[in-house]
C-alpha cells in the first residue's frame, strides 16, 4: 500500500511545501521523519468482527487522489477580541516558540500510515492562540478545497482560564472534476480551568475521500467539547478523542452524521479518563438512507488511577432505507472500581407509534417522517454553541431530507 | 526416532499400549500434533473410516490457520503454546480411566468440593471408575424412560458407533466447522467424549438432562463433543458441569458444543462451570434454530486462567428465539473474556442477551458480544443488557459490543452498565448487622439474581455458593 503513495511523493516536494510556508528546520525534519515513516506504516486501525472489516481503507488508491503540491483552497479566518487566529507561516513567526512546544504533542505525527501523510504534506495549517483568561466566542476558520488533496492542520492552544468556542466548516469547490482526497488533523490543548469548544461541520463534495483526526488534552478543571457533523464525503473516517489527563477535567463528544447515497462514515469518538473525578459524555445520533453505512466506535477508557469517574455514552441510529447498514461498538474499558459507566446504543426506523400520531393529527406521512427525523437531531443540535454551526446543520438536514 | 516412527504405524492395540508407555519422551519430542497422533486416537475408538478423515483435514485446518491474536484486549494466550499440545496429551492417555481416589485430586479442588457441601457419594461419583459406574447408574434409570419415547442420550463416543448417521450428518459439519476458529479445528482433531442427546419429534424430556462432568475419564476430556439433535416441536433442558470444578492436568480446554433445535422446538443449555484456574478455557459453542425454536444459553462461568467463549446462535428461521443469559466472575490472575453471538438471518426472529460480570482482586471480565442482523430479516429485535461490577482497583472490567445491522425494520438496542459496589449499600447492610463480607455476598446475590432465577434451584444455590467461596477467598 505505501509503495503506491510513495511512488509520487518525494523529499523535493516535501522541501518545496516547507519552504513556501517559511518553516523553521525542526518542523522540515518532522515532516521528513513522517515521509519515511510511511514505508513502515499501517493504515488506521479499522473495526473487524469475524469475516469482515468494517471499513476497507486499502480499497483507496491514494496514487491518483494525492497530488502534494497543488493545495489550492480559500481559507476564511475570522477571530475573536483577545485570540490568534493565524495562519500557518504567520503563526510561526509570531509563536514559534509555542508551536514547537505542542507540534505533534497531542495527534503523534506517525500515529498511522494516513496521519504520517498528512504530516508530511499538510499545508493549510491554522493555528488558534487563546492566551490566558481570555473569554473568546465564535472564533471561525473555513476552508474549501480547490485541489485534488489537502492536508490540514489545525493547532489549538487555550492557556489557563481561558475560553473559547471554535467553528471549522469544510467545503469542497468547483475547480476540480472526479475523486479528491481531504485529510485533517486537529491538536488542543487545554490547560488548566480553560474550555475549548471546537465544532467541525464536515460538508465535502460526495467524491471526496475524508480522513480526520482530532485529539485533545485536558488539564485540570479544563473543558474539551467536541462537536462532529459530517454530511458530505463519499467515504469519512474520523476519529474525535480526548485524554482527560488533569483532576476534574471534563469532555463531551457530539456527533451528527445524515448519509445517503453510496456514504460511508466511520466515526469514532474515544475518552480516556486519566485522574480524578473526571466526566465524559459522548452522544452521537446518526440518519442512514439508500445505501449508506456508518461504523461507529466508542470507547470509555477509565484507567487505574482514575478514581471517581462519571462516563456515559449513547448512540442511536435511524434507518430509513433497507439498503442502509449501521454497524456499533460501543466499547467500555474499566480499570478504576470507583466508576459510574454507562453506554447505550440503539438502532432502529423512525418509530411506528410516533408516526401514527403524528399521520392522525393531519400530517402527511412523507412530512411527518421528516419532522421526525429532524427531531431526532434536537438533542445533538442543542449541544452546538456556534449558531452558524448549529445553524447550517440543522438547514443541511433538511435540505436532505427534502431531497 | 525412526524406531518410534515404527512402532506408531504397529495396528496391534498391545503395541500402541506399549508405545504410550515407552515412548512418552518421543511424542514429546515432536513438535506439534501430528496425523499419527490423530490416527492414534481414532484407532483407539475404532471409529468408522470418515471420522478419521474429518480429524485429519480438522488437524490440517488447525495447522493453517492463525492463532486468535489481534483482537482488541484479548487474554494473553502466549503460555498456549501450540508446540505442546502433544505433550499435554499424552499424559492424561496414560491415566486413562481418571484419578484412582479422591485423595489424588489436587488439594484445592478436594477443598471446593468440601466447601460446596456436595455429599460423599457424589464426590466419589467424581473421582473414581466405580464412582463414574455409580452416576452410570443414574443415566441409566432415567435412560429406560426416555428410550420408551424414542430419546437417545449417551457418550459422543458410543454414538459415533451406534446412532453414526445422525453423527455423521451432523458431527462439525454445519454447525460448528472445524474452520470456525482456531481450537474449533484443533477440537475437531482430536475431540474425544462428550454427550450425544437427540429428542425425537414432538417429545418433551421433562426432567433436565444432566452430563456430570467426568475427571480425566476419557483420556481426552478436556475435548469433549457435545451433540444435541432437538427435532420439530420437542423440548429438552441439558445441564453440564453442576457445581463441580472440573480438574484437567492440562492447562488447555477446548471443548466444542453444536446444538440444532428443529422447528418450534426448545432447548435450554445451562452450564455451571468452575474450572481449575491453570486452566485456557478456548471453547467454541453454537446452536442452530429452525423456524419458531427457541435456544436458551444460561452459564455461568467461574474458573480458569482465560476464557474465550461466546456460545453463539444462528436464527435460521422465520420467529425464531435466542436468549442468552451469563455471568462471570474472576478473581486474581483470571481473564474471562465471554459473551454471545447472535446471527439474525430470518425475518421476525427475537433475541435478548442479559450478562452479568463480576471482576475483584485484580482478575478481568469482559463482555464481547457480536449481534448480526441480516439484510432480509425484518422486524427481528434484538437486546443486550451487561452489567459490570467492580471491588476494587486492581480489577478491570470492558464491554466489547458489536453490532453489525444491515436491516431497517428492526430494533435494536444495547446498554452497559459498570460500578463499583455500592458504598451505601454496604452501609446499609452493616448497620443492620451484617459484617463486610456478608453485606458483600449479599449485594453480590441480589446482582445475579436475574441469572440465578433461571436454573434450577440446586443449581442455583450451587452457583451462589461457588460466589460465595470465591468472594471468601478461601480457594487459591
Amino acid at each position: 500500500m505505501s509503495t503506491q503513495v510513495h511512488a509520487t511523493l518525494s523529499e523535493d516536494q516535501v522541501e518545496q511545501i516547507s519552504e513556501d510556508l517559511d518553516e523553521p528546520e525542526w518542523l522540515l525534519e518532522t515532516r521528513l521523519e513522517a515521509l519515511a515513516a510511511l514505508e513502515d506504516l499501517e493504515m488506521p486501525e479499522v473495526i473487524q468482527t469475524p469475516g469482515r472489516k468494517w471499513t476497507n481503507l486499502d480499497a483507496l488508491d491514494y496514487e491518483t487522489l494525492v497530488d502534494p503540491l497543488d493545495y489550492a483552497q480559500e481559507k476564511d479566518r475570522i477571530d475573536a477580541e483577545g485570540v490568534d487566529v493565524l495562519s500557518w507561516s504567520d503563526a510561526l513567526d509570531e509563536h514559534g516558540d509555542l508551536i514547537e512546544d505542542h507540534f505533534g504533542s497531542v495527534v503523534d505525527p506517525q500515529r498511522d500510515y494516513l496521519t504520517a501523510l498528512s504530516t508530511a504534506l499538510f499545508s493549510a495549517g491554522t493555528v488558534v492562540y487563546v492566551p490566558e483568561g481570555v473569554d473568546a466566542e465564535d472564533v471561525k476558520i473555513r476552508t474549501t478545497m480547490n485541489s485534488q488533496s489537502l492536508f490540514n492542520y489545525t493547532l489549538v492552544v487555550a492557556e489557563e482560564s481561558a475560553s473559547v468556542t471554535i467553528l471549522e466548516r469544510q467545503t469542497t469547490g468547483d475547480d476540480v472534476d472526479g475523486d479528491r482526497y481531504y485529510s485533517g488533523v486537529v491538536e488542543a490543548v487545554t490547560g488548566e480551568n480553560a474550555y475549548v469548544q471546537y465544532g467541525t461541520l464536515q460538508n465535502l463534495s460526495e467524491e471526496s475521500y475524508n480522513y480526520q483526526v482530532k485529539r485533545g488534552h485536558a488539564d485540570t478543571y479544563g473543558t474539551i467539547n467536541w462537536i462532529e457533523g459530517n454530511i458530505g464525503s463519499r467515504l469519512t473516517k474520523s476519529s474525535v478523542e480526548t485524554r482527560l489527563l488533569g483532576d476534574s477535567s471534563e469532555s463531551q463528544i457530539v456527533g451528527a452524521f445524515f448519509g445517503h447515497d453510496d456514504q460511508h462514515f466511520d466515526i469514532a469518538a474515544r475518552v480516556w479518563h486519566e485522574a480524578e473525578h473526571t466526566v465524559a459524555d459522548l452522544v452521537t445520533r446518526g440518519v442512514l438512507d439508500d445505501a449508506a453505512r456508518s461504523v461507529y466506535e466508542g470507547v470509555q477508557d477509565v484507567g487505574r488511577e482514575a478514581w471517581d469517574t462519571s462516563s456515559y455514552q449513547r448512540e442511536n441510529t435511524l434507518m430509513l432505507s433497507d439498503e442502509s447498514e449501521a454497524d456499533a461498538s460501543p466499547k467500555l474499558i474499566i480499570n478504576n472500581h470507583d466508576t459510574e459507566a454507562s453506554h447505550s446504543a440503539t438502532v432502529g426506523q423512525v418509530d411506528a407509534e410516533d408516526m401514527f400520531y403524528m399521520t392522525s393529527r393531519g400530517v402527511n406521512p412523507e412530512r411527518a417522517k421528516n419532522m421526525l427525523v429532524e427531531g431526532f437531531f434536537v438533542p445533538v443540535l442543542e449541544e452546538v454553541e456556534v449558531d452558524e454551526l448549529r445553524e447550517d446543520l440543522d438547514d443541511l438536514i433538511y435540505e436532505r431530507l427534502r431531497q | 526416532m525412526s524406531s518410534d516412527q515404527d512402532h506408531l504405524k504397529e495396528t496391534d492395540t498391545e503395541a500402541r499400549f506399549e508405545f504410550k508407555k515407552e515412548e512418552k519422551s518421543a511424542f514429546e519430542a515432536e513438535k506439534g500434533l501430528t496425523e499419527e497422533t490423530v490416527r492414534v486416537i481414532s484407532e483407539d475408538k475404532d471409529e468408522p473410516e470418515w471420522m478419521l478423515q474429518r480429524r485429519l483435514r480438522a488437524l490440517k485446518q488447525f495447522q493453517e490457520m492463525p492463532m486468535p491474536e489481534g483482537w482488541p484486549g484479548a487474554p494473553d494466550l502466549s503460555e498456549v503454546d501450540i508446540e505442546d499440545i502433544v505433550p499435554y496429551i499424552r499424559p492424561d492417555i496414560e491415566t486413562r480411566g481418571g484419578a484412582e481416589s479422591w485423595e489424588d485430586l489436587p488439594e484445592e479442588i478436594q477443598d471446593t468440593f468440601d466447601k460446596l457441601g456436595i455429599p460423599e457419594a457424589e464426590k466419589n461419583a467424581l473421582s473414581g471408575v466405580g464412582a463414574q459406574y455409580e452416576s452410570e447408574i443414574v443415566y441409566q434409570n432415567m435412560q429406560e424412560r426416555w428410550e420408551e419415547k424414542g430419546v437417545i442420550f449417551c457418550d459422543m463416543d458410543k454414538a459415533v458407533q451406534e446412532h453414526e448417521d445422525l453423527v455423521k450428518e451432523h458431527f462439525m459439519t454445519k454447525c460448528v466447522p472445524p474452520s470456525d476458529n482456531k481450537f474449533a479445528a484443533l477440537h475437531g482433531a482430536v475431540w474425544s467424549g462428550g454427550s450425544f442427546v437427540y429428542i425425537p419429534e414432538d417429545t418433551t424430556v421433562e426432567m433436565p438432562v444432566q452430563a456430570y462432568f467426568r475427571m480425566n475419564s476419557e483420556g481426552m476430556g478436556q475435548f469433549e463433543h457435545t451433540l444435541i439433535i432437538a427435532e420439530d416441536n420437542s423440548e429438552v433442558h441439558y445441564i453440564e458441569g453442576c457445581s463441580a470444578p472440573k480438574y484437567s492436568a492440562f492447562n488447555l480446554h477446548s471443548g466444542g458444543v453444536e446444538v440444532f433445535v428443529g422447528e418450534n422446538a426448545h432447548v435450554q443449555y445451562s452450564t455451571v462451570q468452575n474450572w481449575s484456574k491453570n486452566t485456557y478455557n478456548l471453547n467454541t459453542k453454537r446452536a442452530i434454530c429452525e423456524a419458531d425454536g427457541t435456544m436458551e444459553w444460561v452459564s455461568g462461568s467461574m474458573g480458569s486462567k482465560a476464557t474465550m467463549l461466546y456460545p453463539s446462535t444462528v436464527l435460521k428461521g422465520p420467529g425464531a428465539t435466542d436468549n442468552h443469559i451469563t455471568i462471570a466472575m474472576a478473581g486474581e490472575g483470571q481473564d474471562i473474556d465471554t459473551g454471545a453471538k447472535v446471527y439474525h438471518n430470518a425475518p421476525e426472529t427475537k433475541s435478548t442477551i442479559e450478562s452479568k460480570s463480576i471482576a475483584k482482586d485484580g482478575g478481568r471480565t469482559n463482555y464481547r458480544g457480536l449481534v448480526h442482523i441480516a439484510d432480509g430479516a425484518e422486524n427481528s429485535s434484538t437486546s443486550v443488557e451487561c452489567d459490570a461490577l467492580m471491588f476494587d482497583n486492581e480489577s478491570t472490567s470492558d464491554t466489547m459490543p458489536y453490532m453489525e445491522i444491515q436491516e431497517s425494520k428492526v430494533d435494536v438496542a444495547h446498554e452497559a452498565t459498570v460500578g463499583k459496589i455500592g458504598d451505601e449499600d454496604v452501609f446499609y447492610l452493616q448497620s443492620r448487622g451484617l459484617d463486610d463480607d456478608d453485606a458483600k455476598q449479599m449485594i453480590v446475590a441480589g446482582f445475579i439474581e436475574p441469572i440465578t432465577e433461571e436454573l434450577p434451584i440446586e443449581y442455583a444455590v450451587e452457583l451462589n455458593r461457588l460466589i460465595e467461596l470465591e468472594m471468601e477467598g478461601s480457594l487459591g
